[in-house]
């Protein structure tokens, strides 16, 4: 179903890909296991023979979360809690839910409370990420979410499943590197909005399949330069709604950088293949670049900033803020600080999940871009 | 002789030779460490540093009705209205120097202990930032249900007290000394068992104290555990509360005391009086809450030091799944017979609030009792909207009364 996918197709199924599941799942017989950010290893999940999809909220309104989570809490956190509750929630078999910040702290027990047929396991990455300890703790981790979905699934894996869960989801990740760095150089080769679609898919449907599509695509890209772009650095955890790239496509901004999670964060997380599998799964925690909610230093957070801004020649950086994490906002004013005294321009987008209206967030964006293309940068 | 001091006085003294010791550390060859109200601080003390907990000082300014005035400073540092009212106070206070107490000593390093939430990091972490100081995060995953996590989890809290003594020892230059450990951990483990006895007191009829004396009671358990002064003065706490219940005498007169109240989350700071007075005049009395019975900690000595520090430190009611949590409320309400309950939701404190919704649910299932809920803040006054509340509070009553009526009849 994922295999034969035009970009165009990619773009559609990226913004609504339940329907795609539904229809797969049926066909394959298989059962979904859904999680949400972050750091939850999906190649786990995948080599028990389950679908891992990582659930990033929904803009369809919200019914019935408000009733669970009051308004202050994150507009993803909400977002999910509602896509699952009352829009997608009979696709899940279960749930393997991280925790990394005081959103998320009794997230688990929440879904766990409202889906009781349903199989939830919480899955809780270190909040320290310097210190041996946080090493051993994530190689733990690991072990028991596989012990626990064996305990679910009654089935046990061995090395060979999760290597080659590996492979795929490495291959995956490949790919979309290999995609990004064509679309770097030649902007005009995909949209923004194309290439993030690429990216949210493969955490959201059947790598393997998805794998051909991507191939395919990264064929047909035309390498052409085109003078016409700017380059901006995107930093922050996701930027949704997907319309928000067509902001930057109209004013022919090029992305050729980013710290997101559906984004350069995800591809970072290929795994290295020697060793035993466990232990390369947990190599890839901390090979993965600076997650700010949760790590212990916003120096990391805003070194990984300018160098990336550095080596792209990028002309600004795009924070997007997700309205009301917290774990963000104290972070920004101190992130803002340090790259305003680098003379770096940096504008701030403010994003909500339940956003159907753009046009706020389009003259705010289009002022910043005007003044870019515009300035003497 | 000298006379021997109430409980009152002696918090007093306690406090006064504490803040004066820390503002003196440097003079005394000593360190000032910041560290989050839960968090394993007997290996400060047993280390000599001296702990301060920019909480406590947030709690003064926010119940002096600082919160506004604070909270709009910060603001204009960039930081938004919804974070942590002790956080948003505390670094308006670096920036304008405004408190009502004397304020709190510069830290040399900080103590990040998430099981009470993720934002005391994120807040020392904007600290350390401006000093360019250490910053120890010790990081408590929720306490899940399943046994051999747990034994897991404790496992990953012992490997980072071992990280923490050496971060001491490199910050500080001088070894760690376990022995004189095992001696905080007694004097510790002697002022949580006082400490808890004082909380139990609510159970007496009518009872002796409300939560407010809880609350005023706790503050030397917070900054004092692990010194024998914090024990004398629990034990003359206990005495006195004790003299109390032998006389009859309680918080309301016995035929008063209609409704034993339990409290979720912190308290409204700047409404404390307020609060206690208005719910006396329902007959009501709020007898206590998890977030007091926090330093209520059960210390084994007979295990490693550092691992019944672990589980301790781990188990918090914050750091609890939600289930637990209820169960351990639900063993309040039948300990203290409670029959009416209070959740609110705390806009500051996401870590703490984000479960009240669900434990609501299952606490009014498990007890029969209705809750009320209603929505604020803790420190910062304009999201206090007084008719509101006040009409809340009246109507649960009424709700109270007409069930029990019903009951009667
Ligand atoms: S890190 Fe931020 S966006 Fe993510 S769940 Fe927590 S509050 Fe929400
Ligand atoms: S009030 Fe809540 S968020 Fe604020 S410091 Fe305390 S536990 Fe953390």
């Amino acid at each position: 179903m994922w295999d034969n996918l035009t970009i165009r197709e990619a773009v559609e199924y990226a913004k609504d890909p339940y329907p795609s599941i539904r229809k797969w799942i049926k066909d394959k017989g298989k059962k979904v296991v859904g999680s949400t950010f972050a750091d939850v290893p999906e190649e786990v999940i995948y080599a028990f023979g389950f679908l891992p999809v990582t659930i990033m909220g929904t803009n369809k309104p919200l019914k019935k979360a408000p009733s669970h989570l009051p308004d202050n809490a994150c507009s993803l956190a909400r977002s999910n809690l509602e896509l699952v509750l009352s829009y997608e929630g009979d696709l899940f078999d279960g749930f393997v839910l991280p925790q990394v910040c005081d959103t998320t702290q009794h997230l688990s027990d929440i879904w766990r409370i409202n889906f009781p047929d349903k199989y939830v396991e919480s899955y809780l990455a270190p909040r320290q990420a310097d210190r041996p300890s946080a090493r051993y703790w994530v190689k733990e981790e690991i072990t028991r979410v596989i012990s626990s979905l064996s305990d679910w699934s009654g089935r046990k894996i061995a090395d060979k499943d999760l290597w080659e869960a590996i492979e795929v989801h490495n291959e995956n990740k490949n790919l979309l590197k290999e995609i990004y760095e064509i679309k770097k150089k030649n902007p005009s080769s995909l949209t923004n909005k194309e290439l993030f679609a690429l990216m949210k898919l493969s955490q959201q449907v059947d790598k393997a399949e998805l794998n051909q599509s991507l191939k395919k695509i990264k064929e047909s890209l035309r390498y052409e330069q085109n003078d016409e772009y700017t380059n901006v650095i995107l930093v922050g955890i996701t930027c949704d709604p997907p319309e928000i790239y067509d902001l930057f496509d109209e004013s022919k901004l090029n992305i050729v950088g980013d710290t997101l999670l559906v984004g350069t964060r995800y591809i970072q997380g290929i795994v290295p293949t020697n060793g035993n599998p466990v232990d390369a799964l947990t190599e890839r925690h901390f090979r993965r670049g600076f997650f700010s909610p949760i790590h212990d230093n916003v120096y990391k957070n805003f070194e990984e900033v300018k160098t990336l801004y550095k080596e792209t020649k990028a002309k600004a950086i795009i924070y997007v803020h997700i309205e009301f994490c917290e774990s963000q906002e104290y972070d920004l004013p101190d992130l803002k600080r340090m790259i305003r005294d680098e003379g770096i321009l940096m504008h701030t987008l403010d994003t909500e999940y339940q956003t159907l209206s753009l046009s706020h967030v389009r003259t705010r964006l289009q002022a910043f871009f005007e003044s870019l293309k515009g300035g003497s940068l | 002789m000298s006379e021997k001091l109430t409980s009152k006085q002696m918090s007093k003294k306690i406090t006064d030779e504490y803040m004066d010791e820390a503002f003196h550390a440097h003079e005394n060859g000593k360190l000032i460490g910041y560290s989050t109200a839960i968090s394993p601080v007997e290996l400060f003390v047993a280390h000599d540093i001296i702990p301060i907990y920019p909480e406590n000082h947030a709690v003064a300014n926010l119940t002096a009705k600082k919160g506004a005035e604070l909270c709009s400073v910060v603001e204009g540092m960039g930081y938004t209205s919804h974070l942590c009212a002790y956080a948003r106070s505390d670094l308006a206070y670096r920036k304008t120097g405004i408190t009502v107490t004397k304020g709190i000593p510069e830290p040399d390093l900080f103590l990040a202990c998430n099981a009470q939430c993720f934002t005391l990091t994120k807040w020392f972490q904007v600290l350390a930032r401006k000093g360019n100081l250490p910053v120890f995060v010790f990081d408590t995953p929720e306490y899940v249900m399943d046994k051999k996590t747990r034994e897991e989890i404790v496992k990953y809290c012992v490997l980072q007290l071992k990280e923490l003594i050496g971060f001491l020892e490199e910050v500080t230059k001088r070894k760690f000394d376990y022995d004189r450990l095992k001696e905080v951990m007694k004097l510790s483990a002697e002022s949580s068992i006082l400490y808890r006895k004082f909380l139990d007191m609510a159970q007496y009829k009518p009872s002796p104290i409300s939560i407010f004396d809880a609350l005023i009671g706790m503050a030397i358990a917070v900054y004092r555990r692990g010194t024998q002064e914090c024990v004398d003065y629990y034990q003359t706490l206990c005495d006195e509360i004790q003299a109390k219940v032998d006389q009859g005498i309680g918080v309301l007169p016995k035929e008063k005391e209609k409704y034993r109240l339990y409290w979720e989350n912190l308290p409204v700071w700047f409404k404390f009086s307020d609060h206690a007075k208005l719910l006396g005049s329902y007959g009501g009395v709020i007898l206590t809450s998890l977030y007091v019975h926090a330093w209520s900690f059960e210390f084994n000595l007979d295990k490693d030091p550092l691992v019944t520090l672990a589980e301790n430190y781990v188990s918090r009611f914050s750091n609890s799944t939600i289930e637990d949590r209820a169960d351990m409320a639900a063993e309040l309400f039948k300990k203290y017979s409670m029959n009416g309950m209070i959740m609110f939701m705390n806009r500051s404190c996401k870590a703490v609030s984000f479960a009240v919704p669900t434990l609501k649910e299952i606490l009014t299932k498990r007890t029969g009792i209705p809750a009320l809920v209603f929505e604020s803040d803790m420190g910062d006054q304009r999201f206090y909207s007084e008719t509101q509340i006040r009409t809340r509070i009246e109507a649960y009553f009424e709700t109270l009364d007409r069930l029990q009526f019903e009951d009667t009849q």
